[in-house]
C-alpha cells in the first residue's frame, strides 16, 4: 500500500516537472518575442494544470500577436481563478482599452453595479469559506452571550452574532451566484474582429448593431448556432462561433 | 604737404600694381552655325611676346589672325586710369556640327609664360529648310523679302515660350526645375516687359532661380537654330501627391518690325524704318504625375527628400557642473532642406535644455537646392556624473535608391565633474520631486515564477460537506444549550431572582432579629441588624457585599436617584447598629428604634 503511495506520488512529481520544463520553454520563447510559439505551449499546458498564471501568460502571448480577443478570454479566465492579481487586472484593463466598442450600461442600477464588483473581488471558494467561518463565529456569539456571567461578554457576543450572521448570508450569496456564474458560464467574449448582430438567430435577419474583437457579452439563450446576447442596452443574434465563453 | 606725399605714395603703389596684373582671355560664342564664320577674339592688357595660339581642330581659320590695339587713359578727380589692350582676331568656320574644344594660346610677359582660358564651342547643324528670313539678313535685302519677312514675324514658328522641365514623374517633396525659354528666329526681340503672368504653382513650394541679366544663346531646335533666352526658372518641391498641373504662363515681348511704308525717296531704302510690336506668347500647360512617398516611413522621418549627410560634433566630453555643452550637427546635401524638421536630442536626465539654434545656409543652384542646415543643441549639466548621449538620428528618402535612410551622430560620453568651489548647486539643497514620469504604456511582463499547481477545492460549493460545514457547528451548539439549559436559566434569573428575594431574605433577618431582641441577646440582635441591611442593598444593587462600605454605598444610592433624607437614613441606621456591636450598652428602648428604622427603610428603599 505504502509502495504504491510514492509510485503515485513520484509519478504527480515527474508529470508536475514535465509541466514546469513547458512553462519555462514557453517563458523563453516569449523572451524572444517568439509569441505565437509560446502560447502553443501555454495553451497545451493548459489542460493538465488550469491556473492563473498560465492564462495570464496565454493571455500575454495573444496580445502580443494582436489577437485582442483571445487576450481578454484568457485574462478573464486567470481573473475567474485569482480575482485580486493585479498583473491580470492591470493587462485585462490595457487590453480592454483596445476594443472599439464603448459600452455604456445605462439599465443597470450603481448599486448593483458595486456590489457586482464587491462579488468579484473574491473567488466562490473565498466567499464560501468566509461564509462558513463567519457562521461558527455567530454561533460562538450565541453561546458566549448565553453562558457568559460577566455583561461585558454577553454584550459583545450578542453583537457578534448578528454581525456574523449577516457577513454568513452575504458571503454564501455571492458564492452561490458566482458559482452560478462558473457553471452557467453565461458570459463570452466576441473573438471575431466584427460581428454583426441580427434580430433573430438567421442569416436574413435584420442587422442591429455590430460588435467588435474583445468585447464582453452575456448570453440570454441559444438556439442552434445562434446565440442571443445582452451587451450594454442592446439584445440581438449572433452566431455561436464567433463567441468564447469564459 | 602731406597730402600730396599720399597722393603721391598711392601712385606708387597702385601703378606696379596693374602693370603686373595680366589678363589673357579668348572669347567667341559658345554656339555656332555649321558653315557659318564667326570671330575669336583674343585680348590681352600687356605687351607680350611668342604668342602662340593651339591646332583650331575642326575649324577653318578664314581671316586673321589681324591686330589691333588700344590704348585709354582717364584721370578722374586727379586719379589716372589706363587701359591698354591689344586683340588678336581670328575669324573660323565650322564645317562639322558637334562640340568642339579649343585649347588655351600662350603668350610670354616679363619672361612669365601665361595661359588664356579654353573654349568649348558647340557647332549647330545648319537650318534644314532656309527661311526666308535668316540671322544674316540685313537691310540691304529688297522690298519683296521684306513683306514676307513681316508676314512670319509673329507666327508661333519664328517665335514661342517653351515650357521645360527636367521630369514630370516625381516624388513628393522630390526638386523640379521648371523653366520658360524664348525661342525666336527671324525676328528681332527688343526686351521682354513686365506684363508676364506665372502661374501659381498650385500645390507645389517654389524657390525661384535669379538668372541674373538675360543671356541669349544659340540652339538648333526642330531643325532650326534659334536664339534662346531663359525668361523665367524655379525649383518646385510638389506638397501633395497625385496629379499636378500647372496653368500655361504667358510672356510678352516688343518686337521691332519693320515699317511697310512706300519706299518715297531713296534714303528710305537705306535708311529702314521700324515701329515696336508687343506680342502676347504663351506658354503651354503641364502636367506631372507626384507619388506618394513609399509606405514604411521610419518613426523618426524628417519629411526630407534627397541626398543628405550629416556631421557633427561635440564642444567638450569633460567638464564641470553649470558649464555648458553644445553639440553641433551639420545636415548638408541636396534636396528640400528647408521642410526638414529639426532631429531631437535625447539628453540624460539632470540637464537643463535649451532650444536648439538653428542656422540655414541654402543655395539654390540651377536644379536644385543645396546648402547646409546647421543646428546647435545647448544643454547645461546640474548633476555630476558620466553621462550617454545617445545619437541623434536623422531618417529621409533617398532619391537616388528610392529608400529610406537613416543617418546617426556617434554617441557622446560626458563626464561631468563635480565643481569643487560650489556648493552641488540647486540640486543638493532641494530636490524637485517628480511624480514618475508616463513614457508609454504597454501590458505587464509574463509570470516567471515556478508554475504553481492548480489548487483543488477542499470542499466543493454545494457539495454535502459544505452544508455539513454550518449544521455540524450548528448541532454541537443547540447541544450544548440543551445540555446546559439549566445553567442559561440561572444565568439569566440570577439577578432578577436576588433582586425580587432580597426583601424576603431581609424580612427574614429581621424576624430573628427581633427574637434575639425578646430574648434579650443585643449582640446577635445588632448583627442581625446589620446583615439584614448589607444584604438587602448588595442584593438591590446587584453589588456583592464585600464590594459594598459605607463610603461607597452613599454614592451609588444618589446614582440611583435615591432621595438624600433617605440615603442619610440608610447611614444613620448602618453607623448605628455598628456602634451599638462594639458598645452594647444601649437600651430596649433603643434597639427597638433601630428595629422600626430598618423595617422601614427596607419598605422605602425600593431601588
Amino acid at each position: 500500500m505504502k509502495k504504491f503511495a510514492i509510485i503515485l506520488l513520484s509519478v504527480c512529481f515527474s508529470a508536475f516537472g514535465m509541466a514546469q520544463n513547458l512553462f519555462e520553454q514557453g517563458n523563453a520563447a516569449y523572451a524572444e518575442q517568439n509569441y505565437r510559439e509560446a502560447a502553443l505551449l501555454y495553451d497545451s499546458l493548459l489542460k493538465s494544470t488550469p491556473v492563473a498564471e498560465l492564462y495570464y501568460n496565454l493571455g500575454n502571448a495573444c496580445f502580443k500577436q494582436g489577437e485582442l480577443g483571445k487576450s481578454i478570454l484568457n485574462y478573464e479566465r486567470a481573473l475567474r481563478l485569482q480575482p485580486n492579481n493585479k498583473d491580470v487586472r492591470h493587462n485585462l484593463q490595457f487590453a480592454q482599452s483596445r476594443i472599439i466598442d464603448n459600452i455604456e450600461d445605462n439599465s443597470r442600477f450603481f448599486l448593483s453595479q458595486w456590489v457586482t464588483a464587491l462579488r468579484n473581488l473574491l473567488s466562490r471558494q473565498t466567499w464560501m469559506w468566509i461564509s462558513i467561518v463567519a457562521f461558527i463565529l455567530c454561533l460562538a456569539g450565541i453561546i458566549c452571550y448565553a453562558f457568559a456571567r460577566i455583561l461585558a461578554l454577553r454584550k459583545t457576543g450578542f453583537h457578534t452574532a448578528w454581525i456574523a450572521l449577516l457577513l454568513s448570508i452575504v458571503s454564501l450569496l455571492f458564492a452561490n451566484s458566482l458559482h452560478h456564474r462558473d457553471t452557467e458560464r453565461r458570459e463570452a467574449v466576441i473573438m471575431r474582429e466584427i460581428v454583426n448582430a441580427k434580430s433573430s438567430p438567421d442569416k436574413s435577419g435584420t442587422d442591429l448593431f455590430l460588435l467588435h474583437e474583445g468585447t464582453k457579452v452575456t448570453i440570454r439563450s441559444t438556439v442552434a448556432d445562434w446565440a442571443e446576447i445582452h451587451v450594454g442596452n442592446n439584445i440581438g443574434w449572433i452566431p455561436l462561433n464567433t463567441l468564447e465563453r469564459i | 604737404m602731406k597730402k600730396q606725399l599720399i597722393i603721391i605714395f598711392t601712385l606708387l603703389a597702385t601703378l606696379p600694381l596693374w602693370a603686373e596684373e595680366v589678363s589673357f582671355t579668348a572669347s567667341a560664342p559658345r554656339q555656332v552655325v555649321a558653315g557659318q564664320p564667326f570671330q575669336l577674339t583674343y585680348t590681352i592688357n600687356q605687351r607680350y611676346k611668342d604668342f602662340r595660339t593651339p591646332d583650331f581642330n575642326g575649324f577653318e581659320v578664314l581671316a586673321g589672325p589681324y591686330s589691333s590695339q588700344s590704348s585709354s587713359t582717364q584721370w578722374i578727380n586727379g586719379k589716372r586710369t589706363s587701359s591698354f589692350t591689344i586683340t588678336q582676331t581670328y575669324t573660323l568656320m565650322a564645317d562639322q556640327t558637334g562640340e568642339y574644344a579649343i585649347q588655351p594660346a600662350s603668350i610670354v610677359v616679363d619672361k612669365q609664360k601665361y595661359t588664356s582660358n579654353g573654349l568649348k564651342i558647340t557647332v549647330l547643324p545648319p537650318d534644314s529648310q532656309p527661311q526666308s528670313s535668316s540671322q544674316s539678313h540685313n537691310s540691304q535685302s529688297g522690298n519683296q523679302t521684306r513683306q514676307e519677312s513681316h508676314d512670319v514675324n509673329l507666327s508661333s514658328d519664328n517665335i514661342f515660350v517653351r515650357t521645360i522641365v527636367n521630369k514630370t514623374k516625381v516624388y513628393e517633396q522630390e526638386c523640379i526645375a521648371l523653366s520658360y525659354k524664348l525661342y525666336f528666329a527671324g525676328v528681332d526681340v527688343m526686351q521682354i516687359t513686365n506684363n508676364t503672368q506665372i502661374p501659381e504653382f498650385k500645390g507645389f513650394l517654389k524657390q525661384e532661380v535669379d538668372l541674373g541679366e538675360l543671356q541669349t544663346e544659340l540652339e538648333h531646335y526642330n531643325g532650326r537654330n534659334y536664339k534662346t533666352c531663359i525668361l523665367y526658372k524655379t525649383l518646385l518641391f510638389p506638397q501633395q501627391s497625385g496629379e499636378l498641373r500647372i496653368d500655361p504662363a504667358s510672356f510678352e515681348a516688343v518686337i521691332r518690325v519693320r515699317n511697310q511704308t512706300q519706299v518715297r525717296s531713296i534714303f528710305d531704302n537705306f535708311f529702314d524704318s521700324y515701329t515696336n510690336v508687343n506680342k502676347t506668347i504663351k506658354a503651354p500647360a503641364l502636367k506631372f504625375h507626384v507619388s506618394p512617398l513609399p509606405a514604411g516611413k521610419p518613426a523618426d522621418f524628417s519629411g526630407g527628400v534627397g541626398r543628405f549627410r550629416l556631421t557633427s560634433s561635440i564642444s567638450t566630453d569633460e567638464l564641470q557642473i553649470n558649464e555648458a555643452v553644445t553639440i553641433k550637427i551639420d545636415i548638408s546635401g541636396t534636396g528640400n532642406l528647408k521642410m526638414l524638421k529639426t532631429p531631437a536630442v535625447d539628453w540624460p536626465d539632470g540637464f537643463e535644455v535649451y532650444d536648439p539654434k538653428v542656422s540655414n545656409n541654402f543655395k539654390t543652384n540651377q536644379n536644385d537646392v543645396s546648402g547646409t542646415k546647421s543646428i546647435e543643441y545647448l544643454a547645461i549639466p546640474r548633476t555630476s556624473g558620466n553621462y550617454t548621449i545617445p545619437a541623434i538620428t536623422l531618417s529621409y528618402f533617398d532619391i537616388d535608391s528610392k529608400q529610406y535612410k537613416t543617418l546617426r551622430t556617434p554617441e557622446y560620453t560626458l563626464q561631468v565633474a563635480k565643481n569643487g568651489n560650489e556648493p552641488e548647486t540647486v540640486v543638493n539643497t532641494f530636490v524637485s520631486k517628480e511624480d514618475i514620469r508616463q513614457l508609454g504604456t504597454d501590458i505587464r511582463y509574463i509570470h516567471t515564477d515556478t508554475l504553481p499547481r492548480p489548487k483543488t477545492e477542499l470542499i466543493a460549493y454545494g457539495s454535502w460537506q459544505h452544508w455539513l460545514c454550518y449544521i455540524a457547528p450548528f448541532v454541537l451548539s443547540v447541544a450544548l444549550f440543551i445540555g446546559f439549559r439549566r445553567r442559561i436559566k440561572e444565568n439569566a434569573d440570577i439577578r432578577k431572582v436576588r433582586y425580587k428575594k432580597a426583601n424576603k431574605v431581609a424580612q427574614r433577618r429581621l424576624k430573628r432579629a427581633k427574637a434575639l431582641l425578646k430574648d434579650g441577646k443585643k449582640e446577635a440582635f445588632y448583627e442581625e441588624i446589620e446583615r439584614a441591611a448589607w444584604s438587602y442593598l448588595s442584593d438591590r444593587l446587584s453589588i456583592p457585599t464585600a464590594d459594598l462600605n459605607k463610603e461607597n454605598i452613599a454614592q451609588l444610592l444618589r446614582e440611583k436617584d435615591v432621595d438624600e433624607t433617605l440615603i442619610q437614613k440608610v447611614n444613620d441606621v448602618l453607623s448605628t447598629a455598628e456602634f451599638a456591636r462594639y458598645a452594647p450598652a444601649q437600651s430596649e428602648h433603643q434597639m427597638e428604634d433601630l428595629y422600626n428604622a430598618t423595617v422601614a427603610l427596607i419598605e422605602k428603599l425600593t431601588v
